[in-house]
């Protein structure tokens, strides 16, 4: 349909009513996929997140994204397609619980071609008229999506290490607010 | 099979703090949003999302004496890219409150009844050409509890997954005519009129085919558009 201009549809709020089915059992765990395991170094992902005043946020709905083990997406785009992980999907979902904590168990990815290795982040919630975008980060190296968040707030997107988990705590705004994108 | 993601016009998306909508101004960031170009992890994303989530079909009605109570309607949908392209396997999650405007939710206190033949909530995949069918009962309004006379006007819910990343789109879909929609401050939040108006269905005059159901349809634009080989 050489010609056609569509403009894309505009998004709304998630809103409060969310079904609770949807983040499906099992559905933040990337380790497994249709029973098998994926290949890697499996990490865990916890994180809080809250609103200006602090207050923690419950069944927010994170939704995850990356590369495989091997720095490869499940994805015909990613030239190095055909060698991606069977038995990883690279994508997961999440809702914070009471006290605003999320979790994914998912394996350490691999540091794509041009970037540095991360996992891409996405918050859908009531209140939140657009789904809002960041990226986190497992050092403080160069990259280009890293690069391009102002230095004095790179730190925020580099998540906290205590063996195999990592911290990743998500701020929507006010103090230390986490940086998102404008994509 | 790359994706092209260009910026979007702001006047057709919603401003991200509403008046009158108090978590607005609370949740949204107050820093700058950062501006990046996209990278092949921007521009991948999750294709298989249907094999991780249960499906469950577009029919969420009931029938006999399961049947919803309402005014039985079926959406006629297409999911297109910029190009016009059909989004043929987009996943694509549904969920809108019953006829009497209530939600199977533990955030719901209305006091509008619950019915027990509606839960409300279908998840399906687009076929080749993009389309999908819903069979469903048209959602009540209902009050927002700011209690300063907001009512949500009918809507239905919309949550799908593109070709890539930057392509998810959670939206929501509005019926033509009803007097709540011109005072919605969430339909209102888009500042442009006709990407407002592309947020209301399109009523079908009645053929008798279906025989029990008005019909609606709708069409929804992912963002993205396919990139030529050879060309920027």
């Amino acid at each position: 349909m050489k010609g056609a201009s569509l403009v894309p549809t505009g998004e709304a709020t998630l809103g409060p009513f969310f079904p609770p089915r949807y983040v499906d059992e099992g559905a933040n765990d990337l380790t497994v996929f249709e029973g098998r395991k994926a290949k890697g170094e499996a990490i865990e992902i916890h994180g809080r997140v809250l609103q200006e005043d602090g207050t923690p946020l419950e069944n927010l709905v994170v939704e995850i994204w990356q590369a495989d083990a091997g720095g490869v997406f499940r994805h015909p785009a990613d030239p190095r397609h055909a060698q991606a992980d069977p038995d990883f999907l690279g994508w997961g979902r999440a809702a914070t619980d009471a006290n605003g904590n999320y979790r994914f168990k998912t394996v350490l990815p691999g540091a794509p071609e041009g970037r540095a290795a991360h996992i891409n982040f996405m918050v859908m919630f009531s209140g939140l008229m657009r789904i809002l975008k960041t990226t986190m980060f497992f050092d403080n190296v160069a990259d280009p999506v890293l690069l391009a968040v102002p230095s004095s707030r790179r730190e925020l997107l580099i998540a906290g290490k205590n063996r195999n988990i990592y911290e990743f705590n998500i701020r929507l705004r006010g103090e230390n607010e986490t940086p998102f994108f404008d994509d | 099979m790359a994706t092209v993601i260009q910026p979007r016009d702001e006047r057709t998306q919603p401003s991200r703090i509403v008046p009158g909508y108090p978590q607005t101004p609370l949740r949204n960031p107050r820093q700058p949003l950062i501006q990046r170009a996209p990278t092949l992890s921007e521009l991948t994303g999750p294709l298989d999302a249907a094999r991780r989530l249960r499906l469950l079909g577009g029919d969420i009605a009931g029938h006999g004496e399961k049947q919803a109570i309402g005014q039985l309607i079926h959406l006629k949908v297409r999911v297109l890219d910029e190009d016009g392209a059909p989004v043929g396997g987009a996943m694509v999650e549904i969920w809108q409150a019953n006829g009497a405007g209530r939600y199977i939710h533990p955030n719901d206190d209305d006091h509008a009844p619950v019915d027990v033949n509606f839960y409300g909530a279908a998840r399906l995949v687009t076929d080749a050409s993009g389309a999908f069918e819903l069979r469903t009962v048209k959602p009540g309004a209902y009050p927002v509890p700011t209690n300063d006379g907001w009512w949500r006007p009918p809507h239905v819910h919309f949550s799908l997954f593109g070709r890539v990343w930057l392509s998810r789109l959670v939206t929501q879909m509005y019926f033509p005519g009803e007097p709540l929609n011109a005072q919605d401050r969430i339909l209102n939040a888009v500042p442009d009129a006709a990407a407002r108006d592309r947020l209301v269905a399109r009523y079908v005059p009645p053929t008798g085919n279906p025989p029990d159901a008005l019909v609606f349809e709708h069409q929804i634009v992912l963002r993205g558009r396919a990139s030529t080989p050879g060309q920027p």
